[in-house]
């Protein structure tokens, strides 16, 4: 698709692959135990969303605005083939907006009957493996985008609520 | 592509729907060929063997499908539907006889087993249904009667009489039953072409009768070369049939002839000159088993998503082919490269016509004649004509203009729609129409023809026509018209499409027409298609579609409104204009331009699409027009034509009014498409208001 050397338009090699081993199935005995996400950057503070639902991480690349949606809604991007709006998760939950960067990306996600929706996000830091019981509901009201939190470390980590933050309602 | 989740085998699995979507399409052949079999049937009783073999391959089809997907139940109620079937084509069963009664149900029953497939519950077995209509053939279907071997008066050898197959043998009692003479056409022809001399002589011998089976002929043959025999049934005599072949070394002998050991039933002594009717019937084509399951495994069935690939890997390979086109450019600029940028630039033109031949061949593979949609039709039709006891014919013609598959999938139930509508509500009853000075029977005519990158489709009725004096006092009465408000009669007979306009109502009846018309609108208008109407009041309606004729590649307008790009379907396009800022006149809230004496309706891209306005004072001007319907789009720069291939915007926001896809353009990322027909309404919509 891109012409040579223009690498802002190939894929994330390293975060792909690293991707990829997260999600194939771990035999080790524990690993019914253990959930991955991916984490990333928002504003300085850690975010993740399930790993599974994770189809790709992609460099930021020309965002073709779209006319008559939600602010949140960036544009489209064509990527191999397909076109996928990407959505700004800092205006989504409501952060002040922030100049792309080499660290930014856009994580897409799978999606069934075209769906298929890419998130800007300022950095992806790593996979996280956590089992089930560090994980903690939010107390009800504190945010509607984020549902849980794990621990990483001695830090939280918000697990965003993907269903809230896709359903950004229709044309506005 | 780094962490697809695997889904498990189910029956909501891939292949599962494509098997469901097979034995669909085997179905709706199975019952094509019901109804004519019923057709036949009534007409003369001679049913063409043909169609019952044909029938025969799908219930085995079925059968096989259902049992590779462990569906047992409905594999053995498909074996059975076989059952009855074989014995039909080997004239055990009789075409009148209880078990043929039984094929219309199990097809029917099967397919409704397959829509029930879907709930969980259902057991691979299936129903209890199945099990009882099971019993039921087995009961049906008795052994067959012993055969007197009334065969023994034929004047051929015993070991090829042996050697036909059971419905060989079927089909040549069947032929001396119907006093046709029984001939042996024997020709020698050399090793190496025998295959195209045999089809040669099998086609001379089928013109004038039905060929029962091909044999090795006993004769002896030398060496390098090969005799055959055909058996073969006419209605002329062995001298009279020599005469007509035309084949110089084919040698013809009697077998059997129509006098010889009469069978019982048999009419008088049928002559050489017989009808031509008669001639004509048994001629229709008449493959041997052979031939018929080698022109099954000569098609492929192809995933229409699979040509949707290749369509993809087209698109990037055109907009590849851009940028060659821009190199070759790039170095013949150059004085000291421009033997290679002629060079490449030759290479540049070979390729494209290339890729044009291979986009060509592939939107030739996703084209499908009309043919199916029409059978469609007339059995609705038909089934009408029962059920409401009206006579009315519909005619049917260019049932081989071809379409998009996708296109001809989405156009059923439109279709379906106008077709009901005309014979529910526009054609009169009988006495109405004698009254009127009509024949008493009405008629509905679908024409459909190409024009250019469209096809055209016109539903025509000869009914009452529509009451626009009727529709006025409804529009009024919803509050859509104003009282005393004028309308030209286009913009009256546009109101049947208006939304909720129209539901079943006193209007209908009167206006005949117009239930859901608003819904065959929005599924044409989904396809980039247009529809019209015109009607004569007392003389009828027609409905005219029109739709592209691929929905994968079109050739774009490029424009730039503000600082953004958007495609125009260039088949939208009438024309494009330059115009001063000066020359735009208001009227009425609204903004347009004399376009040679004609107002023309305009819209600014920038302002409709909230974009920041450049404030240019020589804006282009895109003339749009679908159907009747005439806009201006002003935008500030024309960028050029593309081919492109529409894709879906994937995303959270879904379904956005105005765009009705992108397309990706090299450099300059993902483009996003027009949605014309939208825009164009939307603007009329708004002048209504105004």
């Amino acid at each position: 698709m891109s012409a040579p050397g223009s690498d802002a338009t190939l894929p994330d090699r390293d975060w792909e692959s690293l991707a990829r081993a997260a999600a194939a199935p771990a035999n080790r005995e524990d690993a019914t135990l253990l959930r991955e996400f991916l984490a990333f950057e928002l504003g300085g503070d850690p975010y993740a969303v399930p790993v599974e639902r994770v189809r790709e991480i992609v460099r930021l690349r020309p965002v073709t605005p779209m006319p008559r949606v939600p602010e949140a809604v960036r544009g489209v991007i064509s990527l191999r083939g397909e076109v996928i709006q990407v959505l700004d998760l800092r205006c989504r939950l409501g952060m002040p907006a922030a100049d792309p960067n080499r660290r930014t990306r856009i994580i897409v996600m799978h999606g069934e009957d075209n769906r298929t929706a890419g998130l800007l996000v300022d950095a992806v830091t790593e996979v996280l493996r956590v089992s089930e019981d560090a994980i903690a509901p939010t107390a009800p009201g504190e945010s509607d985008s984020v549902h849980a939190l794990c621990s990483r470390g001695d830090e939280f980590v918000s697990l965003i609520d993907l269903e809230k933050v896709l359903d950004v309602g229709d044309e506005s | 592509m780094a962490a697809r989740r695997s889904r498990p085998r189910s029956r909501r699995s891939k292949a599962y729907r494509e098997f469901v979507s097979e034995a669909e399409e085997i179905l709706e052949r199975m019952r094509s060929d019901l109804s004519d079999l019923a057709d036949q049937r009534a007409a003369d009783g001679d049913v063409d063997p043909e169609l019952v073999n044909s029938l025969f391959r799908s219930a085995h089809s079925l059968k096989g499908l259902a049992g590779m997907f462990g569906l047992d139940g409905l594999s053995e109620l498909a074996h059975h539907l076989e059952d009855i079937l074989d014995g039909m084509r080997l004239g055990r069963v009789a075409m009148d006889s209880p078990a043929a009664g039984l094929v219309d149900e199990a097809t029917a029953l099967f397919a409704s087993e397959l829509g029930r497939l879907d709930d969980p519950k259902t057991p691979p077995e299936g129903s209890e249904e199945v099990a009882e209509l099971i019993g039921r053939i087995d009961g049906a279907v008795r052994e067959p009667a012993a055969q007197d071997d009334d065969l023994a008066g034929l004047d051929l050898d015993p070991a090829l009489l042996r050697a036909l197959t059971e419905y060989e043998e079927h089909r040549l009692r069947e032929n001396m039953r119907r006093g046709r003479f029984i001939v042996l056409v024997e020709a020698t022809f050399e090793i190496l072409a025998f295959d195209e001399g045999l089809a040669e002589l099998s086609e001379a011998v089928r013109e004038s009768g039905e060929v029962l089976s091909t044999l090795p002929s006993p004769g002896a043959a030398p060496e390098s070369q090969i005799r055959f025999g055909l058996l073969a049934a006419s209605d002329l005599d062995a001298d009279a049939l020599r005469a007509r072949i035309e084949f110089p070394h084919a040698d013809v002998r009697p077998v059997w002839s129509p006098g010889a050991t009469a069978p019982a039933d048999r009419p008088g002594e049928p002559v050489a000159t017989e009808s031509a009717a008669a001639v004509a019937a048994p001629t229709a084509h008449e493959p041997t088993e052979l031939e018929s399951l080698k022109s099954i495994s000569d098609t492929v069935r192809v995933d229409i998503r699979k040509l949707d690939e290749l369509m993809n890997l087209v698109g990037e390979l055109v907009i590849q082919r851009a940028a060659v086109a821009s190199i070759a450019r790039r170095l013949l600029d150059d004085p000291a490269t421009t033997r290679a940028g002629m060079e490449l630039d030759k290479t540049h033109k070979l390729l494209d016509r290339k890729i044009q031949e291979l986009q060509a061949g592939v939107l030739e593979v996703r084209m499908v004649p009309l043919r199916q949609v029409f059978e469609k039709l007339s059995r609705v039709v038909r089934r009408l004509r029962r059920d409401l006891d009206k006579e009315v014919r519909l005619e049917l013609r260019g049932a081989d203009t071809e379409l998009d598959k996708l296109i001809v999938e989405e156009l059923v139930d439109p279709l379906m729609h106008i077709v009901r509508n005309a014979f529910d509500h526009a054609i009169e009853g009988a006495e109405e129409r004698r009254a009127a000075g009509k024949p008493e029977e009405g008629t509905i005519r679908i024409e459909a023809s190409q024009r250019g990158n469209h096809v055209l489709i016109e539903v025509a009725d000869d009914g009452r026509g529509i009451d626009e004096e009727a529709v006025r006092v409804r529009a009024v009465q919803r509050g859509v018209l104003a009282e005393g408000e004028t309308l030209s009669r286009r913009e009256l007979l546009d109101l049947v499409f208006a939304p909720g306009f129209s539901t079943r109502d006193a209007v209908t009846e009167t206006s005949g027409r117009g239930v859901g018309m608003d819904v065959v609108k929005n599924n044409l208008t989904a396809l980039g298609g247009v529809v019209d109407l015109d009607s004569r009041e007392g003389r009828g309606t027609t409905v005219t579609l029109t739709l592209p004729i691929t929905l994968a590649i079109i050739q774009a307008l490029v424009v730039g409104a503000s600082d953004q790009r958007y495609a125009i379907p260039l088949n939208s396009v009438l024309e494009t204009l330059l115009i001063d800022t000066s020359d735009i006149q208001r009227s009425e809230g609204r903004e347009i331009l004399n376009l040679r004496g004609e107002p023309l309706l305009l819209r600014r891209l920038d302002r409709e699409f909230g974009l920041a306005e450049s404030g240019q004072r020589k804006p282009h001007v895109v003339v749009i027009g679908l159907g009747d319907m005439r806009l201006g789009l002003v935008v500030d720069r024309l960028e050029g034509q593309q081919d492109t291939v529409i894709k879906p915007v994937q995303g959270p926001v879904q379904d956005v009014r105005g765009i009705a896809g992108a397309t990706e353009m090299g450099d300059l990322g993902a483009v996003l498409v027009l949605d014309m027909a939208a825009l164009v309404e939307d603007a009329y919509r708004r002048r209504e208001a105004a």
